[in-house]
């Protein structure tokens, strides 16, 4: 794409700045910008609010509480290609919401081994069996082909989503 | 060997029975004074877990192994937490990378090729691994021995 194209060496994070005007090719230096008081953290309500163990705890307790939903070696010190394996990431996310709708019980967790992806979902049994292998098979195939690597899914079925607690 | 996706059945590569795995040569081994591998993770259990791993994997071939802690590294970063303005309301992260050597001690080089792709293979996700070999080798003939002694038998031969 001839924006995305035009910012490749700036950072992935300008590339929201250039969506808006995409036949400007001048570069915008802007800081990544995190509101620490609500990021990834469920709003507390009438006590109502069914949550899951991952919503309930807030960034903070990751390695702490909570694990990591996308393990790779990118963020390592002297390791490279952490911003290809987040965009991936972000893809392989939206892409299981789109392919699964209303199924997912919880957040996919991405595990990196060597070349291959493995993609870990909670599902609800919201589809019949046949449905769920025949888009557990299509994802597969086509994520593989469009990766160009073994990309394989491991589900686990769950009759409703798992609470943690209420808030 | 064309890959096929074959779902919820993980089938492994099919072995090939016409190759043979146990080759016989007449060339000599590579020897190893020393394989330094340094593990990195962000996750100490998991680093662990994989020391226990790799330590009984090197004592059940019979290679001496070393295990030590080299100090953890942490990355912070400082951002702004607004979208605007409030220059003075920050938000710090941090990624730590935490780090294990395994150091063994006199090998070959087939040993050390069997004991490396077993590890390797069994690597967890999210850890990264890096591999310095020491290698040894016979010392080139053509050094053996001191230069002058040769260099006076020319001398000698030149002026008689």
């Amino acid at each position: 794409m001839a924006a995305s194209a035009s910012v490749r060496g700036l950072g992935w994070r300008v590339l929201a700045c250039s969506w808006e005007l995409p036949c400007t090719w001048r570069a915008l230096h802007t800081s990544a910008v995190c509101a620490k008081n609500r990021a990834a953290r469920v709003r507390v309500a009438k006590g109502d609010k069914p949550v899951s163990y991952e919503e309930a705890h807030a960034p903070h307790h990751i390695a702490h509480r909570k694990g990591w939903l996308s393990l790779h070696t990118g963020n390592l010190d002297g390791e490279d290609h952490a911003a290809e394996r987040t965009v991936e990431d972000v893809f392989l996310r939206k892409f299981m919401l789109g392919t699964f709708p209303g199924c997912l019980a919880d957040q996919i967790v991405l595990k990196r081994r060597a070349n291959q992806v493995d993609i870990c979902a909670l599902v609800l049994r919201q589809l019949p069996a046949h449905k769920f292998y025949f888009l557990v098979g299509y994802s597969e195939t086509l994520l593989s082909h469009f990766y160009k690597c073994p990309v394989r899914l491991h589900l686990q079925t769950v009759p409703s989503k798992v609470v943690y607690k209420y808030i | 060997m064309k890959w096929a996706p074959w779902s919820n059945l993980h089938m492994d590569v099919p072995k090939d029975l016409t190759k043979p795995t146990i080759t016989v040569s007449d060339e000599p081994d590579t020897l190893y004074k020393r394989l330094s591998i340094l593990v990195k993770a962000h996750d100490k259990a998991v680093l662990d877990s994989y020391e226990y791993f790799a330590v009984l994997a090197a004592k059940e071939l019979g290679i001496s192994i070393n295990v030590h802690e080299p100090p953890r590294k942490i990355e912070r970063l400082t951002l702004l937490k607004s979208v605007h303005i409030f220059k003075k309301h920050r938000v710090q992260y941090e990624m730590r990378t935490l780090y294990r050597c395994l150091e063994l001690k006199h090998l070959t080089g087939c040993t050390a090729n069997v004991y490396l792709e077993y590890i390797q293979r069994n690597l967890p996700e999210g850890v990264a691994m890096e591999v310095t070999k020491t290698q040894i080798q016979q010392l080139p003939e053509h050094i053996k021995e001191p230069m002058w002694e040769t260099l006076t038998e020319e001398k000698e031969e030149r002026t008689s």
